[in-house]
């Protein structure tokens, strides 16, 4: 390398004006409005859970449901905040409590499958058709979440990445949740984690690209 | 230079001394203000803050671990990356933390760069050491040399003597003779024996 005021006179030389990133809370809430959008489209076209009624009037599916979508928003606010360099790495703890309340809500309807599905229930069409569910939430979920953080250049990668697929799996598992009766059989945690952790792998490779500046 | 550019660089490196957070706040102000115009692409300002927040940015380096020849190497580091990510400052906020920050950054992956460097390479000894000439750098001709040296002092003295002046201080037969003391024709019979012998003693023939 030259010396200090060469490379000061170069990055004076070839500055443009930029256009300063927009508050994280703005660009998080912008990006669940999308994201919620996109389960409320998904719920249309392929139609609530057969047996939606029934689940209204169990406690226990609202806190799936609300922790699975908090555990979402939550995750967004975070990866917003901790991709920037002067915010805390704190934020990543931002999702725990709400993901707690997912799990708790997921554990126990887990237990309650195990113990009720009833006798010729369409178990395996519906797993076919959730895997689906969740592929097309979380495609798109995580393309748009991935550019938009793209932006920030993250000095964070691995945190970046890791908090923004908890995001797109909290939503995800909204749609999910709002669409099928097998909830939290093996497939649809399996599903709900591997595009999390390829996202994860990827974005640990691909987040550091950006700033390889001057390494 | 404007005199509170350098009144701006001296405050600079008081503020190099102390923690960031605290004594740095009037700089600070400063260098937020500069860095706001300079994502407008106000060029004066932008060099005038890199000017400034290099001071600082080499007593982070010194405290921070960073050896003497890679101190300027580690604020370059940190000045190409605030350059790639200018766009994330919010003037709103404090200017001090944010550079802070990256600087923590990239100081960290240059110490972990130098961890994993230090972990493979080894320390170059003696053995080490190699010469631009050819032959100092084969073993196997080094292991050669130190035979045939054994194998001509096994020699008869007179034989010794002969190959000695003939042929590792290459004189003529001539001047090998009168050195000697010997005849030209005792000398030649000599050789011819001792390369005989040599290569009986070296198996080679």
């Amino acid at each position: 390398m030259g010396s200090t005021e060469e490379l000061i006179a170069t990055l004076g030389g070839e500055l443009r004006p930029v256009r300063r990133l927009p508050p994280p809370a703005l660009r998080a809430a912008g990006w669940i409005a999308l994201a919620t959008a996109l389960i409320a489209v998904l719920a249309l076209l392929r139609g609530l859970r057969a047996d939606m009624t029934a689940q209204l009037a169990d406690p226990a599916y609202w806190v799936q449901v609300a922790g699975a979508w908090m555990t979402g928003a939550a995750a967004t606010l975070a990866a917003f905040n901790v991709s920037l360099p002067d915010r805390s790495r704190l934020w990543l703890l931002l999702p725990a409590p709400f993901a707690l309340l997912w799990l708790w809500g997921f554990a126990y309807g887990c237990l309650g499958d195990w113990i009720a599905i009833p006798e010729g229930a369409p178990v395996m069409a519906d797993s076919a058709r959730c895997l689906e569910t969740i592929v097309m939430a979380s495609v798109p979920m995580s393309l748009v979440l991935w550019l938009m953080l793209r932006r920030n250049r993250p000095l964070r990668p691995e945190g970046t990445a890791w908090i923004g697929a908890l995001a797109v799996a909290g939503f995800a598992d909204t749609a999910h949740l709002l669409i099928h009766v097998v909830e939290a059989s093996l497939l649809v945690l399996l599903v709900n984690l591997l595009p999390a952790t390829v996202i994860l792998l990827v974005g640990g490779l691909v987040g550091r690209r950006p700033l390889a500046t001057g390494a | 230079m404007p005199p509170q550019d350098a009144d701006r660089r001296t405050s600079a490196s008081a503020a190099a001394a102390g923690a960031p957070g605290s004594s740095a706040t009037a700089p600070q102000s400063d260098w937020s203000a500069l860095m706001a115009l300079s994502q407008e692409g106000d060029r004066a300002a932008y060099v005038s803050l890199l000017q400034s927040v290099t001071p600082y940015l080499r007593a982070l380096a010194r405290r921070g671990g960073v050896d003497g020849a890679e101190i300027e190497d580690a604020v370059q580091d940190v000045l190409l990356t605030l350059h790639a990510i200018r766009h994330t400052y919010d003037p709103r906020r404090p200017f001090g933390p944010w550079l802070l920050a990256i600087a923590r950054h990239r100081m960290a992956d240059r110490l972990r760069r130098r961890g994993r460097l230090l972990a493979r390479e080894t320390a170059l000894g003696e053995e080490h050491v190699t010469f631009a000439a050819d032959e100092t750098n084969n073993p196997e001709r080094a292991e050669s040399a130190r035979r045939l040296r054994a194998a001509i002092s096994a020699l008869p003295a007179g034989q010794r003597q002969a190959v000695e002046l003939l042929r590792l201080k290459e004189l003529s037969l001539k001047e090998a003779a009168a050195r000697s003391g010997q005849t030209e024709t005792a000398l030649k019979v000599a050789m011819h024996r001792a390369i005989k012998r040599l290569r009986r003693l070296l198996g080679e023939g």
